[in-house]
């Protein structure tokens, strides 16, 4: 594995550097020599997960978060890291049209894709408070669907 | 980052509106579509041409765009950017209604954003050309 397949970046929580961080997720995917479904995948899922963040967890508030992304064994895992309050984005219910507008809850979309692109989806409570949310991709050339 | 969009113009069996999208639609920039695709409709377009081939990436964000864009061209109001569950729910009803629609249509879908329209339900919401061509002649 070439150095460039371990990355770190540290951003403010702003969707104008979102972009920032499908950059790193794809420079660390090619240097993985990562199949065309998986970069796509994963860069998917980690700009869903860093939107719900900036957008849902801080809500507009100064703040960061730190990504890392590294190979581990056949499989890329990117670890994004914050200090919004704490949410865990896995239990959010998978799309079910009988319930009710006023009870759903917001980002279902993003949390939707994340769980079809990726092979792992956790969450952990950040012990200083915030969040860490870890993203596995195999390096399988197919689709999840497809398996 | 930066979207790009241009306008061409094309006579089907209707007059044809094309937009262009260049670049990446996320979170940062998704609005934009919907506000200038209001602005055609102010100014009486009625058909309208997405060409996705020069887009590499779309957010899910992109994806309430392109909804928010459907209820424009049909003449509603654009839904609210922070709805997104709302959103993936009006789409899952409108599908289940087997609504169809012709004033919207896409073409040039890169794979990617190809399996993002699949896994969320709009492909069948959008008719989906391969081309421009196939697309201007399908309206």
């Amino acid at each position: 594995m070439d150095e460039a397949a371990s990355r770190h970046l540290r951003i403010e929580a702003d969707v104008e550097r979102l972009a920032d961080i499908r950059a790193l997720v794809r420079e660390v995917a090619r240097a993985c020599r990562a199949p065309e479904v998986c970069i796509n995948d994963l860069v998917q899922a980690v700009d869903e997960a860093a939107t719900n963040v900036i957008v849902r967890g801080y809500h507009g508030k100064p703040g960061w978060i730190e990504v890392t992304a590294r190979l581990v064994d056949a499989n890329i895992v990117v670890t994004l890291e914050d200090e919004a309050p704490t949410f865990d984005p896995t239990v959010v219910p998978a799309p079910d049209l009988s319930i009710p507008p006023q009870h759903r809850r917001p980002g279902g979309m993003g949390v939707h894709l994340i769980r079809l692109a990726t092979d792992g989806f956790d969450h952990r409570p950040r012990p200083r408070g915030g969040n860490i949310l870890t993203l596995t991709r195999s390096l399988d050339p197919r689709a999840k669907e497809d398996r | 980052m930066a979207m790009q969009t241009t306008m061409d113009r094309a006579e089907g069996r209707v007059p044809i509106t094309i937009m262009g999208l260049t670049g990446e639609l996320d979170a940062s920039n998704f609005q934009q579509l919907i506000d200038d695709v209001s602005r055609l409709y102010d100014e009486g377009v009625r058909h309208l041409l997405i060409d996705l081939t020069e887009l590499s990436f779309m957010a899910s964000s992109g994806l309430v765009a392109l909804h928010g864009v459907l209820r424009v061209m049909h003449g509603e109001a654009p839904p609210d950017p922070e709805a997104g569950w709302e959103a993936f729910h009006a789409i899952g009803r409108a599908v289940q209604d087997g609504s169809t629609q012709s004033e919207v249509q896409l073409c040039g879908a890169q794979p990617a954003i190809a399996q993002v329209l699949q896994r969320t339900g709009l492909d069948q919401l959008f008719p989906s050309h391969v081309d421009r061509a196939t697309a201007i002649a399908a309206f």
